[in-house]
């Protein structure tokens, strides 16, 4: 009955619409979920995993609605649209030793260079690796080094120095598990994410 | 002798204040729209650097739409108030606690590496619902 009742007076006041969830599949069509944890001051255990779907929030039972035929409503293809586009990550490769990429990253780095110019605001952050061939100390400098080279090379290109960031993990993250001093053309690399 | 303290307490001093550390970049705004800093008000023209606490607001014909450090994507539509009231990110082990509050407009987000890293690290918050998000993309709408 008191639910009828404020149902009513939703009906006679304008802007009295609930607030609610639209649930949608990920860029790579993965569905993930989204949990109700407090409903109206009460906590609540729902689960919303059904994509696609619309729910009302609010109600400690959570009961979402396909979005059927009519699909979004435009107001809301149109925020989609305005999403950034998704973080991309480049991987350059480099010599034994050196802070020289192989010569098959270099294509890599243009690629890397027109992403950033592509794109509005962007942030890059720049982490240099090793393998586990010499100290710790000499991987941590030289990772360092790596990751600062690929930096000044796309200064010089002309990518503003305030967008980027470079920092160096030695011979901590290694993509390809290995023994101590052990050579990995795998390990030895420069990872950049341009958001 | 004294001088050691001091260099100490410095040193803490930078490691204790993540919340003056970017946490997202504005990628993209259009019609009214900026960003509440205290008692400022931030045009948010792109590049512009989010902190923790800042507040998004958009007038009728107005967007805006940025990227956080941990990869989660935000489009907010027009007639928007919204806080990121809460975002820590340790970039090294990719885990953190990120909460947002949608008092007013729409929300589109797609979540990035803190939503990953425990169950309901990251957490959106309207007038009458706490929500716990579990990895996807989704829609608030909280109309006025």
């Amino acid at each position: 009955m008191r639910a009828l009742g404020l149902g009513a007076a939703c009906l006679m006041l304008a802007g009295c619409a609930t607030s609610s969830l639209v649930l949608l599949p990920d860029d790579e069509g993965h569905q993930g979920s989204v949990a109700v944890l407090e409903a109206d001051g009460q906590a609540s255990q729902s689960v919303i995993s059904q994509g696609n779907s619309r729910t009302k929030l609010g109600e400690a039972n959570a009961n979402p609605q396909p979005l059927g035929e009519k699909g979004l409503k435009p107001e809301e293809a149109a925020l989609l649209t305005t999403l950034p586009p998704p973080a991309k990550s480049f991987t350059l490769y480099f010599d034994q030793g050196t802070t020289t990429p192989t010569v098959e990253s270099q294509s890599v780095l243009t690629a890397l260079r027109a992403e950033i110019a592509s794109r509005s605001g962007p942030q890059v952050e720049v982490t240099g690796h090793t393998d586990t061939v010499g100290s710790e100390e000499d991987n941590d400098r030289l990772s360092l080094q790596r990751a600062e080279e690929i930096l000044n090379w796309l200064a010089g290109q002309g990518i503003d120095r305030s967008l980027m960031l470079a920092s160096g993990r030695g011979e901590r993250d290694l993509k390809e598990p290995s023994i101590d001093n052990f050579s990995s053309a795998t390990n030895r690399r420069v990872e950049v994410i341009v958001r | 002798m004294v001088r050691i303290p001091i260099a100490i307490g410095l040193t803490a001093l930078m490691i204790a204040s993540p919340a003056f550390a970017e946490i997202a970049r504005v990628k993209q705004s259009s019609g009214t729209a900026f960003v509440q800093r205290n008692d400022q008000q931030l045009k948010p023209a792109p590049g512009l650097q989010l902190l923790a606490g800042d507040r998004l607001v958009t007038g009728k014909d107005g967007r805006m739409s940025l990227t956080f450090v941990d990869n989660t994507r935000f489009a907010v539509g027009p007639n928007s108030s919204i806080a990121v009231s809460e975002f820590q990110y340790d970039k090294t082990r990719q885990k953190g606690s990120f909460v947002t509050q949608v008092d007013r407009g729409s929300l589109a987000v797609s979540s990035g590496k803190i939503a990953k890293s425990d169950r309901d690290a990251m957490k959106v918050r309207t007038p009458n619902t706490l929500l716990g998000v579990r990895g996807t993309k989704f829609i608030v709408e909280v109309p006025e």
